[in-house]
């Protein structure tokens, strides 16, 4: 194998999205294809006590209107089995799905959504986490105890997932401090938001049924709609056309089978494609928020001696892939420091919101921004720089982290290093600027993935995945490992992918996996093209295979470069008899030992297979008469592993820095107090704009890691989405005078906490 | 349900005699029907196309707007930026490029939401709105326009055709600021205009402030007469007292009633202190969100 030097290639389908000549699930146009729209509940929390769609049905072009009644009685949930296709017989968040409608067109569509009759009595709003653990608070799911849910998880009435971390004598450890340190930090809700709200296209030949989804899980979705629709994988197809953004919101299954559904029902195809407000409401898919109660006990020599989080995250309604927000939450909750002893108690709660799921780094950028923020409050009782307290606190190569995980050779430390230079730490700043600097991590995630690689006769290759996009551009990477295994240029590999019945299993565009995992499996199966083209080769060369070097398009033996054959020559004899073809999976890296800690709910978040490290440090500009924050610069070090297409992987960091940006300062979700969304629109929810993007400094702290995916790989697309907003609070809380306790922290926030007196670690 | 695309002004103007609604870049009206906030009128007849309607005219008075002149236009008009800078201000800070380039200034001052970004600087600089019908046209004040969010005092069948706009006093400079929490697709959480003239020893001559979303339809501040002959300083600081005085701001998902009586506040003043810059001379580029305060670049 000859490995390309630093390619800074540009995505393969950058010229179709920015011509428009991209074709997007919503551009799908099939014959005779229907529209579909959905019934909502409207309240928060209501038992049905009357639906009747008969007045709908009976409107002229309505195909089809369909209830829990029309599909079988299935409860799913990946980790709790809280939830049916539609609702039965309680609706328990605004949008949730009481019936659908396809119809001839999208008026008649409204038309007969508006004639459903659905009547309810209202039941008490549950609208506050902290409040629901209570005893006596009303439970959102009173059969909770007989749900189905994954093994591990720790429920108790409205808690859905209970996970703690301990080590150590956290007593003992307070009582060796010279400062124990409080604070209490509130994060809201906020949304991945895509620009392309979900659409989903189905279409029913015979028994089988195709389904073109904007998912970025394209077997999860799959599996989805044969549980709840009761049908075998071999009879769903899912096919992802362009996919317009995702961050998270398009994991997991979503309307895929309500789709499949109306489409068998009605027999013709339909479609269903996402109003911006649907897209805020409906998803099982928000940032979850969070409540945070830190203590930490410090000497005056710097060294932390324990630390107690309790984190209350709100789940909203039905528990999506959010059952291990409760886990992951407490890592970020300890975050990556040598702590002795330490205690992490984290619940994830039923509220009558929207349910919490997966986006972009779950439960990292709040928790850092809140353990950071608490950090420095750390750092300043005892008269200790920040940066120099990270320094000393921070795990390193052969510490200890807080689960009890012992880590091979990780970058934190030269991040730390690298942010502060490149962000200029220490220097001399106007009185209304500072820089503050945040350290933050995120775990590799390691899983089956599998791929297909061949060679045709003309010497062309291609790489068929069940690997996703979602704009992180890490598919086209997989190019260039298959061209480096078998000798051939990045540019001479077309990729198919996204389509459930041609490819084998990967788990989608999730979890910041698809280079360390399906990179591994496409480097298995170029690697089997590579052994055939070395066989053929030797015998026309007459040498042995393991002297044959595949480089530059051509086969030559090592040593003498001018008895060579070209690739091209060898695929045509292949072409005419063993055919090249190669098939790789390949064993994913084990998950870690953890040593000395107990933990409770463990779903196995607490070991990181391949750690990934960061430091962000961010210079802002207060505006003292109105709280108004202006982000001035961003440098981001980052410990990603061997970084292997360079070009990629600074539009990913740069990408999450302005998603920080956003989680800090403008992006969140306030709820009034009858359950619903205040802002589910983009004037209120306000993402960064291009005219926000501050310049940035990026650097990649390139380590040999031990246990990694290809060349030494970690994952990239989470890890620098998690430490922006808390870098942000940094510099803001010098400026203020203490740190602003909410998040987002709206100007206003900012200017409430300049102006409150005395206001000591109470959420603003 | 029709479209009609007025080729003249007559067409145009026999149209809204008809029942059809005018539309001009569309940012407004369709975006709102999208959202749900009103239908989409029945009928509607676009001005867009109408020759002279989209011109900007230098009179003996001063200018004259087309109602049809883009914010694109006015942002970029050398006389306007200069002369008349509070409209470049708030025609700047519209939406993003796209927007600029479609949206219109009847557009903006005929939809009459109390949050627009051209209504107080208008108001400082004394425009005036001619309203056109088959019957003939009427010079209205801006006071007398807008009535309530979103309402006009012009009839169903008149159609705005002109901004006219007085020339100012000798050394005098105007300004419009807003608050808002990012730099583009933002609408004002509050906003202020100001119209500075100065008297030859430095000090205010005259001074007239204007504010928006802190009312039903942009307020204009009473009570500045007394404040002539003062300082700049010390004029800046009493409208701004003023004008977070006189403002009847909401509570709303964007900000406390609160906060905006706060900033509104501060808005004025950085509008006066702006306005007496440009008023000695100073030139600051437009919009002065970008150059002075919360929107500057560093
Ligand atoms: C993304 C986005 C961002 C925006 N940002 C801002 C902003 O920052 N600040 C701001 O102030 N506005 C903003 N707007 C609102 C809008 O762009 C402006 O108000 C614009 O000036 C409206 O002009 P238009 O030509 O598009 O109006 P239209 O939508 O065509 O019309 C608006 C209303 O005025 C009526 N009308 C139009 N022309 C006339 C006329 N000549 N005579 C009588 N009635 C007429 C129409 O019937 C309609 O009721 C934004 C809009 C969008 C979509």
């Amino acid at each position: 194998m000859t490995v390309t030097e630093t390619p800074r290639f540009v995505r393969a389908d950058g010229p179709d999205k920015v011509t428009g000549s991209g074709r997007y699930t919503a551009d799908l146009s099939l014959t005779g294809m229907l529209t579909a729209k959905f019934k909502y509940a409207g309240v928060a929390h209501g038992r049905i006590t009357k639906l009747d769609t008969s007045a709908a049905k009976a409107i002229p072009g309505v195909f089809a209107v369909l209830t829990q009644a029309d599909v079988p009685n299935v409860r799913f949930g990946p980790f709790v089995q809280d939830r049916t296709l539609f609702a039965d017989g309680v609706v328990r968040f605004e949008a949730e799905i009481v019936a659908a409608v396809a119809a001839i067109d999208a008026a008649t569509a409204q038309r007969a959504v508006d004639a459903i009759v659905v009547e309810y009595e209202l039941l008490p709003v549950v609208n506050d986490a902290e409040a629901a653990l209570a005893p006596d608070a009303p439970l959102v799911h009173p059969d909770w105890s007989s749900y189905g849910a994954a093994r591990p998880m720790v429920r108790n009435r409205n808690d859905a997932s209970f996970a703690s971390i301990a080590k150590g004598d956290v007593e003992a450890g307070m009582a060796q401090a010279d400062h124990v340190v409080r604070s209490r930090y509130v994060a809201d809700g906020c949304h991945a938001a895509p620009i392309e709200p979900r659409a989903i296209v189905a279409q029913w030949e015979g028994d089988k049924v195709t389904i073109w989804s904007s998912t970025q899980v394209p077997f999860d979705a799959r599996a989805g709609v044969c549980e709840t629709l009761e049908l075998p994988a071999n009879r769903v197809r899912i096919i992802v056309p362009h996919l317009g953004g995702g961050f998270g919101g398009k994991c997991g299954f979503h309307q895929e089978a309500h789709v499949a559904a109306l489409a068998r029902a009605a027999r013709r195809p339909v479609r269903l494609v996402f109003s911006r407000r649907e897209e805020f409401l409906a998803p099982d898919k928000r940032r979850e928020g969070i409540t945070y109660e830190f203590e930490t006990g410090v000497r005056n020599d710097g060294t932390i001696t324990a630390r107690r989080v309790k984190m209350v995250l709100d789940n909203g309604a039905y528990t999506s892939d959010a059952g291990f927000f409760s886990q992951i939450g407490a890592m970020h909750g300890l975050g990556p420091y040598r702590i002795p002893n330490l205690l992490a108690e984290a619940h994830l709660v039923y509220t009558n919101h929207q349910p919490s799921g997966s986006v972009r780094a779950p439960t990292a950028p709040q928790s850092c921004w809140a353990l950071e923020s608490h950090t420095d409050e750390v750092a300043r009782a005892i008269g200790i720089d920040p940066v120099e307290f990270r320094r000393r606190n921070a795990v390193d190569t052969g510490a200890e982290g807080p689960s009890g995980q012992l880590y091979g050779e990780i970058g934190v430390q030269q991040c730390i290093a690298e942010a502060a230079r490149l962000a200029g730490y220490g220097q001399t700043l106007p009185a209304d600027e500072a820089i503050g600097l945040a350290i933050g991590w995120w775990p590799s995630f390691s899983v089956p993935s599998g791929a297909y690689v061949k060679i045709d006769g003309d010497g062309s290759g291609q790489i068929i995945t069940g690997a996703q996009e979602c704009g992180t551009g890490s598919v086209m990477t997989l190019r260039q490992l298959a061209a480096d295994e078998v000798g051939l240029r990045a540019e001479d590999f077309q990729l198919v992918y996204q389509d459930t019945s041609v490819a084998p299993y990967d788990m989608g565009a999730t979890g910041s996996q698809t280079l360390f995992n399906n990179g591994r499996a496409v480097v298995a199966a170029a690697a089997q093209v590579a052994e055939q083209l070395r066989q053929l080769a030797a015998n026309r060369l007459e040498a042995d295979p393991a002297d044959i070097v595949l480089a530059d398009g051509r086969a030559h033996v090592a040593g003498t470069p001018d008895r060579s054959v070209t690739i091209a020559k060898l695929a045509a004899i292949a072409a005419g008899g063993e055919l090249l073809i190669g098939h790789g999976s390949g064993a994913p890296p084990e998950a870690p030992a953890l040593v000395g800690s107990t933990c409770v709910g463990n779903v196995g978040m607490a070991a990181w297979v391949a750690p990934q490290f960061s430091c962000h440090a961010v210079r802002v500009k207060l505006d003292r008469d109105t709280g108004v924050v202006r982000v001035l610069h961003v440098a981001a070090a980052h410990d990603s592993g061997t970084i292997i297409n360079p070009l990629a992987a600074e539009g990913q960091v740069q990408g999450a820095v302005i998603m920080g940006i956003g989680q800090a300062l403008t992006e969140g979700t306030t709820y009034d107090d009858a359950g619903h969304q205040r802002n589910a629109a983009l004037l209120e929810y306000k993402l960064q704009t291009c005219a926000d993007v501050p310049p940035m400094a990026v650097h990649f702290v390139q380590i040999n890691t031990p246990n990694a995916g290809p060349r030494g790989a970690k994952g990239l697309a989470e890890a620098p989405n998690v430490a922006t907003a808390a870098a942000i609070s940094n510099a803001l809380a010098q400026l203020v005078g203490q740190p602003v306790r909410q998040l987002p922290m709206t100007a206003e926030r900012v200017w409430n906490a300049m102006n409150a007196t005395g206001a000591q670690g109470g959420a603003a | 349900m029709s479209f009609t695309i007025a080729r003249t002004l007559d067409e145009a103007l026999a149209a809204l005699a008809a029942g059809a609604r005018p539309i001009a870049g569309g940012t407004d009206l369709v975006v709102g029907a999208r959202h749900g906030k009103a239908p989409l009128p029945a009928d509607l007849v676009a001005i867009d196309r109408i020759p002279g309607l989209a011109e900007v005219t230098v009179t003996a008075a001063g200018i004259t707007i087309g109602a049809a002149v883009s914010h694109h236009t006015l942002e970029g008009h050398p006389l306007i930026a200069s002369t008349y800078s509070a409209l470049a201000d708030g025609s700047a800070l519209v939406g993003s490029p796209a927007t600029r380039h479609v949206g219109t200034l009847g557009g903006n001052i005929m939809n009459a939401s109390p949050a627009m970004d051209t209504g107080a600087g208008l108001t400082v600089l004394g425009a005036e709105v001619e309203l056109r019908a088959q019957a003939g046209s009427r010079r209205v004040t801006l006071a007398d326009l807008w009535t309530a969010p979103g309402r006009t005092s012009a009839r169903p069948d008149e159609l705005c055709v002109a901004v006219h706009v007085p020339t100012p006093a000798p050394r005098s400079g105007s300004a419009y600021l807003r608050l808002e929490y990012r730099r583009a697709m933002e609408i004002a959480v509050v906003g202020a205009a100001a119209a500075v003239t100065l008297a030859p020893d430095g000090s205010v001559a005259a001074v007239r402030v204007a504010l928006s979303a802190v009312a039903p339809t942009i307020l204009s501040l009473g009570g500045l007469e007394t404040l002539a002959g003062g300082s700049v300083n010390d004029v800046a600081a009493a409208v701004a007292a003023a004008a977070s005085q006189q403002a009847t701001p909401i509570s709303d998902v964007r900000a406390t009633d609160h906060y905006r009586r706060h900033t509104v506040g501060v808005m004025a003043r950085r509008a006066v202190a702006a306005a007496a810059r440009r008023a000695a001379g100073e030139t600051i580029a437009i919009p002065v969100n970008r150059s002075i305060g919360i929107g500057a670049a560093s």
